[in-house]
C-alpha cells in the first residue's frame, strides 16, 4: 500500500536494493512503474539507489526508494546532499530489529533517532510514521506532498508489521490529499537557484536538462549557487534550510487524537504500537478510567500545537513505543514540561493491548 | 556570443596550481564541446569533490552539479536514467572525477558501464589526493611519494580501464593531459551514445611533482611503466545502451496483471467477535498461501482479516507461520496474545510455536488442530490430531487444516471459497478444492467423533 501510495502521488522514479522488510516495495515498484510511465531500477547498493533517486529528482522525476536500518545507515551521506540542494526526495525506511544486521525479519520501532537525527548541523528531517495499510497509503502521498512542496528529503517510517502485514483495506474510507508538485521557475536570465522572495521560504526548481540552468551543489552556497566562505549569505541559506520547515510545521502535523476531557492521563502512541495503544484504551475505558489517546502520524516535526491540546489538563504523559530507550518521548519530552512522563517499551514483539493497559493502570495507581 | 563562450570563458580565470593539469582539461574539455556544437544546456556538468569539483563555476552556461565524493558517477547515472524515461530526452551528463573520487565511488562506475548509461566520465588521474595535502590513492603508481608514503608507495596502482573493461564498458580511453589529442579524445567520448570514460593521466604540481621526480614530459615513462595503453582502447563490440533498452522494453512491456479482486458475495459471515488463528507448518508447504486464501475467503463476505507471517531469515527452509485475525470490523492490534486456533501441520511448525511462546499463551477453549505425525505435548487447550499430511498431502496439509477447523466452527459458506479461488489458474484452484474437501471430511469425522 505504501508503494500504491508513491504511485498516487506521481512517484515516477525507484532505485532499490533488496533488503528485508523492504524489498515488497522495491518489488511493487518494478513491476508497476514500467506500465506506468516511469523507470525503477536494481541499484548495486543503498547508497547508489539514493544518489539515483536524488539525480532523477534533479531532473524533474518524483522519486523514492525504500530500505530498511542498514541500508539507511548507508544513505545518510546522500540525504543530506538533498537535504542540502533541496531536492525533493521520499525514502520509505521500513524498521527492523537492530542494531546492525539485528533481527531482518522482526519488527521494531528503533530507528527515530536514526532517521531524524541524520544530519550535521541537526536539521529537521519531515518523518510521518503509518500504523496499518491504509495509512501507508495516505503518508505516501502526504511525504511526496511536503517533499516536493518544501522540497527536502522525507521518511515514511514504517516497520516490518506495517510493511509486511496483509490487511483488509476500505479503499473508500482512504482520506487522500491532493497532489501537491514542487514549484517551477518560469524562464528568466538571472535564475538564483537558492533565492527566495521573502516570506517564502522555499526557492523555485529549475530542473537539470531544461532551459534555466541551474546551478546545485551540496557545499555551503550562496542563493546563487556559489561556494562562498564566510558570507552571511551563506549563513542565510543555510537558515532558511531550517526556517522552512518549521514555517511549515502546525501545517505538516497529522494526528489521530481519542480524547476525553476529563482525562488525567494521555497515552501517545505511533506507527504499529499505535493499534495496541488504541485497544489498551478500549481496555482501561471498559473498567471505568478515563484515558485519552493521541496517535502521532507527522512524528517531525513535532506537532506542538496538537500536543499542548491533547496535553491540557493531563498529568501523566504515558509514551509507548517498540524501542528500549524511548527514542520519541525524549523527543517530545522537551515540549511536556509540566507532566509526569512513563515511557512504555518493549523489544523483539509486538507490544500488546493488556501489556500497555497494565502498565498505565500499575503507573496510575 | 560566440560558440565559444557558450562553454569556457576565453577570459575565465582558472582556479588551478601553476601547470596543474587540471588546467589543460577544463580547455580541452570547452574545445570538445565548442567542436560538437552541443547546446548548452543538454549538458550537465557533475563534479566530484576534489580540485576538479572547483569547474564548475567556469561553464557559467551549462548546468552543473558539485556532488559528495566519489558520487558524482551515481548523481550523473541517475540524471541520466531519469532522462531516459521522459520526453523530450537528451541530456549529457559529464562527470569530472579525480582519482581518489573513482575509487571511493568505484562501484558507481562499475554499474554505470554495466547500464550502458550515456554519461561521460572524465577521471582526472594525477596519481594522489591533491586538494587534502597529497595523500596517497589506489591509482598512485608504485614508489610513488606522497604525504602518506613518504618512503614511496608499495601498493600496485590499479588500472581502473581494465576494471572497468569487465563490466562491459564499450568506450575506454586513456590520454594524457599534455596531449594535443586529448579535445578529440573528449569529444569522441562525449559523442558516444553510451557509458564512456577517459583517463586523464596528469600531473599534480602542489605534490605530485614537488616530492617525485616527474614532469609532463616523463608521463608516458609512467604510464609505459604501469603497462598503460594510450588512446581510445578496444573494446567489446557495441550494446545497446539503456536508453535503447528502455524504449525496446516499453515497447514490449505488457501490464502484468495484478490479481483480480475477490468479488463481494452477498452473504454475510457468522461472526460476531473476533477470532485469532495461527497457522504453522514449514515453509515451501503453502503455509502462508493457505492463510492469504482464508483472508480472501473472508474478504469475500465482508469481514476484515490481518495475515502476519514469519519465517526463519531463510526464505525456502525451516519453519512457516501466519497469524490471521478474522473481524467484522477494522483489526488494531494483530498479534496473537492468547489465539483462539492453533492449526500445526509440520513437526517444524510445531517447535516453533513453542519456542515462540504460542503453545504457552493457549487457553483451555483454545482448539488446536494438529497433524498426527507430530508429538504435541501442549499444557492446555484441546487437541485435536488429524492425519493431515497424510491424507491431503502435505503441501496442502494447511489449507486442509484449516477446512477441517471450519467444518468445527461454520464461519464461512463455502461459496467464499469459490470467490477466492476464482482467480486461480484451473490446476491450482482444482489442488486447493482437493485440499479443502478433505480438510472437511477429516473435520468431519472428528465432529462425530466428538
Amino acid at each position: 500500500m505504501l508503494a500504491e501510495g508513491a504511485l498516487a502521488a506521481g512517484c515516477r522514479f525507484f532505485a532499490g536494493y533488496p533488503i528485508t522488510p523492504a524489498s515488497e516495495i522495491y518489488e511493487v515498484m518494478m513491476r508497476e512503474l514500467p506500465t506506468r510511465g516511469g523507470l525503477a531500477l536494481s541499484a548495486p547498493d543503498e547508497i547508489s539507489s539514493l544518489c539515483y533517486c536524488v539525480g532523477a529528482s534533479l531532473r524533474g522525476l518524483k522519486a523514492m526508494t525504500a530500505t530498511s536500518g542498514p541500508g539507511w545507515a548507508l544513505m545518510i551521506e546522500t540525504v543530506q546532499y538533498a537535504l542540502m540542494t533541496e531536492t525533493p526526495i521520499v525514502v520509505a525506511l521500513v524498521q527492523r530489529l537492530g542494531p546492525s544486521t539485528g533481527g531482518a525479519t522482526q519488527g521494531a520501532q528503533g530507528d527515530i533517532w536514526l532517521a531524524e537525527f541524520s544530519t550535521s548541523g541537526g536539521y529537521t528531517l519531515p518523518v510521518f510514521s503509518p500504523s496499518n495499510a491504509a495509512e501507508s497509503y495516505e503518508l505516501a502521498i502526504h511525504a511526496f506532498n511536503w517533499a516536493e512542496r518544501l522540497r527536502t528529503p522525507v521518511i515514511l517510517l514504517s516497520d516490518k508489521e506495517v510493511g509486511m502485514t496483509s490487511e483488509v483495506v476500505n479503499d473508500e474510507a482512504l482520506q487522500i490529499p491532493d497532489l501537491v508538485n514542487r514549484k517551477r521557475a518560469t524562464a528568466t536570465a538571472d535564475y538564483a537557484p537558492y533565492a527566495v522572495q521573502e516570506p517564502e521560504t522555499v526557492p523555485a526548481f529549475a530542473a537539470v536538462g531544461e532551459e534555466i540552468k541551474t546551478t546545485v551543489t551540496g557545499s555551503a552556497h550562496d542563493p546563487q549557487g556559489r561556494l562562498r566562505k564566510n558570507s552571511p549569505q551563506v549563513i542565510n541559506v543555510l537558515q532558511r534550510l531550517q526556517r522552512k520547515i518549521e514555517a511549515h510545521a502546525e501545517e505538516m502535523a497529522l494526528v489521530r487524537p481519542d480524547l476525553d476531557p476529563d482525562a488525567r492521563c494521555l497515552l501517545i502512541s505511533y506507527g504499529v504500537t499505535a493499534r495496541a495503544a488504541r485497544q489498551a484504551v478500549e481496555i482501561l475505558r471498559g473498567e471505568g478510567l478515563r484515558v485519552s489517546f493521541l496517535q502521532i502520524q507527522s512524528l517531525f516535526p513535532i506537532p506542538r500545537k496538537w500536543l499542548d491540546w491533547a496535553t491540557a489538563g493531563v498529568e501523566m504523559v504515558f509514551v509507548a513505543e517498540e524501542n528500549l530507550t524511548g527514542q520519541y518521548r525524549a523527543a517530545l519530552t522537551p515540549y511536556l514540561s509540566g507532566k509526569r512522563i512513563f515511557g512504555i517499551n518493549q523489544i523483539g514483539h509486538l507490544i500488546s493491548p493488556s501489556h500497555i493497559a497494565r502498565a498505565v493502570e500499575g503507573l496510575m495507581a | 556570443m560566440t560558440t565559444e563562450a557558450l562553454y569556457l570563458s576565453p577570459t575565465a580565470k582558472l582556479p588551478y596550481c601553476r601547470g596543474c593539469g587540471h588546467s589543460l582539461v577544463v580547455r580541452q574539455l570547452s574545445n570538445a564541446l565548442e567542436r560538437l556544437g552541443l547546446p548548452p544546456r543538454s549538458i550537465v556538468l557533475t563534479t566530484d569533490i576534489g580540485c576538479v569539483g572547483l569547474a564548475d563555476s567556469l561553464f557559467p552556461y551549462l548546468h552543473t552539479v558539485h556532488t559528495t565524493h566519489g558520487r558524482s558517477t551515481a548523481f550523473a547515472t541517475g540524471m541520466a536514467l531519469a532522462d531516459a524515461a521522459m520526453e523530450p530526452q537528451g541530456l549529457k551528463p559529464i562527470v569530472m572525477i579525480g582519482d581518489g573520487g573513482a575509487m571511493i565511488g568505484l562501484l558507481h562506475l562499475v554499474h554505470a558501464a554495466q547500464l550502458n548509461v550515456d554519461i561521460t566520465v572524465l577521471l582526472h588521474n594525477n596519481f594522489m589526493f591533491g586538494m587534502t595535502g597529497g595523500q596517497h590513492s589506489a591509482l598512485s603508481p608504485l614508489n610513488w611519494v606522497t604525504a602518506t608514503t613518504p618512503d614511496g608507495n608499495s601498493i600496485p596502482p590499479l588500472d581502473i580501464l581494465a576494471l572497468l573493461r569487465t563490466a562491459h564498458a564499450t568506450f575506454l580511453a586513456r590520454q594524457f593531459a599534455t596531449s594535443p589529442d586529448l579535445a578529440t579524445t573528449i569529444a569522441d567520448a562525449i559523442n558516444y551514445p553510451g557509458f564512456s570514460v577517459v583517463e586523464i593521466v596528469e600531473l599534480c604540481t602542489a605534490y605530485g611533482t614537488r616530492w617525485n621526480q616527474a614532469t609532463g614530459a616523463s608521463l608516458k615513462e609512467i604510464a609505459d611503466r604501469q603497462g598503460y595503453a594510450i588512446g581510445e582502447l578496444e573494446t567489446e563490440i557495441e550494446r545497446p545502451t539503456f536508453r535503447d533498452l528502455y524504449r525496446h522494453e516499453q515497447n514490449v512491456r505488457k501490464p502484468k496483471r495484478a490479481k483480480p479482486p475477490v468479488p463481494r458475495l452477498n452473504t454475510t459471515a457468522q461472526l460476531k467477535n473476533e477470532v485469532r488463528v495461527v497457522l504453522a507448518g514449514t515453509a515451501g508447504e503453502r503455509v502462508q498461501s493457505a492463510a492469504a486464501l482464508l483472508c480472501r475467503a473472508a474478504l469475500s463476505v465482508g469481514l476484515y482479516s490481518t495475515q502476519k507471517n514469519d519465517n526463519p531469515v531463510t526464505q525456502g527452509s525451516g519453519f512457516s507461520l501466519s497469524e490471521i485475525c478474522l473481524s467484522p470490523k477494522p483489526i488494531d492490534y494483530t498479534g496473537m496474545e492468547c489465539p483462539d486456533v492453533v492449526l500445526a501441520v509440520s513437526d517444524e511448525g510445531w517447535k516453533e510455536l513453542q519456542a515462540n511462546g504460542t503453545v504457552a499463551a493457549c487457553r483451555e477453549e483454545t482448539l488446536l488442530f494438529v497433524d498426527s505425525q507430530i508429538e504435541a505435548h501442549p499444557p492446555m487447550g484441546c487437541v485435536v490430531p488429524l492425519p493431515l499430511r497424510r491424507e491431503a498431502n502435505p503441501k496442502r496439509a494447511a489449507l486442509a487444516a484449516i477446512a477441517a477447523w471450519l467444518e468445527n466452527n461454520p464461519l464461512l459458506p463455502p461459496e467464499a471459497w469459490d470467490a477466492a479461488l476464482a482467480a486461480d489458474p484451473a490446476e491450482r484452484r482444482a489442488e486447493s478444492l482437493a485440499a479443502l474437501e478433505v480438510g472437511r471430511r477429516l473435520g468431519g469425522e472428528c465432529v462425530k467423533s466428538s
